[in-house]
């Protein structure tokens, strides 16, 4: 099944506009909202079961997709397309954050960002090499988390004080003991195989505020992708990511200790609810000496995350620059405070 | 910017080597003796070496570096002998400032004293570090050695201002030099470590705040420990004595002793 949206107006094919968060049509400008577009102007056709090709409704041309794309351009007329039976059933996304950084702010804020770079070759800071850039909905879980940790620890307070010639020191030890309740909302991890999981984690975060139900609209004119892991493969990964977050929560119940050794700790930490979800990520694909870098862009903050070429020298030149002159301050100051240089 | 601070740093040794040669030599008086060998304790060679590299530093540094030796201080403290002797001294050739090491061979004491602005320039805790420093040479009977490597320190301390330690480690170039390396490689190591983006996300991002919460707590006083532990007394080995003092003419000094 693929689906097109039809501008009322003219006919033409419509796609989401991230400046403005409504339907858009490229040709007579005509915007509509989301919720509102007339049902009579969502073309949609169902293919045969088992044919696994898809054919655009404008121009009948096949359309070339991967097993996960369930949004993406007719190669031939380039209207946005969505496969829809990929996006029903078991692999309807609850909720979806749009797109609120339109492409052209998404290759300004790249330029603007690649200029932040201290140790990036000068001739990365330009900017002016992006070969590509694809906005693309990227399938994630969000898992509110529900839990329980029992704690048992040894605290200890200390007192060190003088007493003629003799420091005294008086150690206090506790036992202390902690029950607690644990909750986490909407905990990501990203559900797609292609997708780098290190840099997935480090678009975080999305301002959930935005979160809304899944609407196929939004995905008109973008990439958009199916889940390749299931909610259960993925939730090892969602607590590697938590148990540091319940270390740090423990800790905090456990003040006004010298030190605190635990000698019991239990977490027992379960999905209560998850959500099928997509997340707004602009892909940039960038030449730079004959090699290409790729880097993301969270489509609604703007964050960009990806390994920039380094340039050695200005790496040395930082380091040499910020050793020489700590070495002239301290040698200064020895001088202030001492008077002597050498 | 690296190489104007460098530029300012030599103009700075530079002028400071000028002011020194113009002061340095200035208003003070010389004695053309300074080694009084009573007790026999150098060779010939050794005073007349001594005596060259005394009169150098004396010069540089305006301040005397003088050696007396002696069998047997008469039954008086080495501090009250060496006053006198230099009590002495000043009045025939007008020596204020010197650095006086006294060894009493006859007593196995031996005693080193700061007069006039040495009094300031070698206080009594710097005639502790130059002590320390001398004392194995006193213990071997090398006093040339003893000699020259009071006359080396003396000349290196004096350098700094008043009050400050001149064996702090703040004051190594070794260290500061690995305390700028350190700086540089964990300045651009994170820099380099961040270059990819930085993890923005806290234990805080998901918490539900709602429904997180301690449900039971205890806090139960198990038991204590009491150690103590003396201050051991700062026992120099061979009994140290000092403090500096004044000598039967009026003049004040900062000094320090030992047995050897």
């Amino acid at each position: 099944m693929v689906t097109h949206y039809k501008c009322p107006n003219c006919g033409s094919d419509m796609a989401f506009d991230a400046a403005s968060g409504k339907l858009s049509c490229p040709n007579c400008g005509r915007q509509d909202d989301i919720e509102t577009f007339p049902e009579e102007n969502i073309q949609q056709k169902f293919a045969p079961e088992e044919a696994k090709e898809y054919h655009c409704e404008n121009c009948g041309a096949v359309l070339l997709t991967e097993a996960e794309t369930t949004a993406t351009h007719c190669s031939f007329c380039g209207a946005p397309v969505i496969l829809a039976d990929r996006l029903t059933g078991d692999l309807a996304p609850a909720k979806v954050i749009p797109f609120t950084i339109s492409k052209d702010e998404a290759v300004a804020a790249f330029k603007k960002w690649t200029k932040n770079g201290r140790l990036t070759p000068r001739g990365f800071m330009n900017g002016d090499r992006i070969k590509k850039m694809t906005g693309m909905y990227v399938p994630f879980w969000l898992y509110d988390i529900d839990g329980k940790a029992e704690v048992a620890a040894i605290g200890t307070r200390m007192r060190t004080y003088q007493q003629g010639d003799t420091v005294i020191t008086e150690t206090d030890f506790y036992d202390v003991y902690r029950e607690i309740d644990l909750s986490y909302l909407k905990v990501p991890a990203d559900a797609s195989e292609k997708m780098d999981d290190e840099l997935m984690d480090k678009l975080e975060p999305y301002d959930y505020s935005d979160l809304k139900d899944f609407r196929m609209p939004y995905l008109a004119g973008f990439l958009a992708e199916k889940y390749d892991f299931d909610e259960d493969a993925l939730f090892s990964r969602i607590e590697s990511k938590i148990v540091p977050y319940i270390d740090t929560y423990i800790g905090s119940t456990i003040s006004g200790y010298s030190t605190v050794s635990y000698t019991n700790k239990q977490i027992n930490a379960n999905k209560k609810k998850v959500y099928y979800t997509l997340f707004p990520v602009w892909m940039v694909y960038y030449d730079f000496e004959n090699k290409e870098h790729t880097f993301a862009m969270n489509g609604q903050t703007g964050k960009v995350v990806g390994k920039p070429p380094i340039s050695g020298g200005k790496v040395a030149a930082w380091f040499m620059g910020i050793a020489v002159s700590t070495f002239a301050v301290l040698k200064t100051i020895s001088y202030l405070v001492g008077g002597v240089l050498w | 910017m690296v190489t104007n601070s460098l530029f300012k740093i030599n103009a700075m040794i530079l002028l400071l080597t000028v002011l020194m040669l113009l002061t340095g030599t200035a208003a003070f008086a010389q004695t053309d003796q300074h080694i009084f060998d009573q007790a026999g304790l150098l060779s010939d060679s050794e005073i007349s070496d001594l005596e060259a590299y005394a009169a150098e530093k004396s010069r540089e540094q305006g301040t005397e570096f003088l050696l007396l030796t002696t069998d047997s201080t008469e039954g008086l403290p080495i501090e009250t002998y060496m006053g006198d002797f230099f009590d002495g001294l000043a009045d025939e050739t007008g020596t204020e400032n010197a650095v006086l090491l006294t060894i009493d061979i006859g007593g196995r004491e031996f005693y080193l004293a700061g007069f006039g602005t040495a009094e300031q320039r070698l206080d009594n805790e710097r005639v502790e570090l130059v002590l320390d420093r001398i004392t194995p040479y006193m213990v071997e009977g090398q006093y040339a050695g003893a000699f020259r490597e009071t006359i080396e320190t003396a000349d290196r301390y004096m350098e700094y201002k008043p009050g400050v330690n001149p064996e702090s480690i703040f004051f190594q170039t070794w260290f500061q030099a690995a305390v700028a390396l350190l700086l540089g490689g964990v300045v651009v190591g994170t820099m380099l470590y961040n270059s990819g983006g930085r993890n923005t996300t806290t234990a805080a991002t998901y918490i539900d705040r709602d429904h997180t919460r301690v449900t039971r707590d205890s806090d139960r006083f198990r038991n204590k420990t009491v150690t103590r532990r003396r201050i051991p007394k700062n026992n120099n080995s061979g009994g140290g004595f000092g403090g500096g003092g004044m000598t039967g003419g009026g003049r004040s000094f900062s000094g320090g002793g030992r047995s050897f």
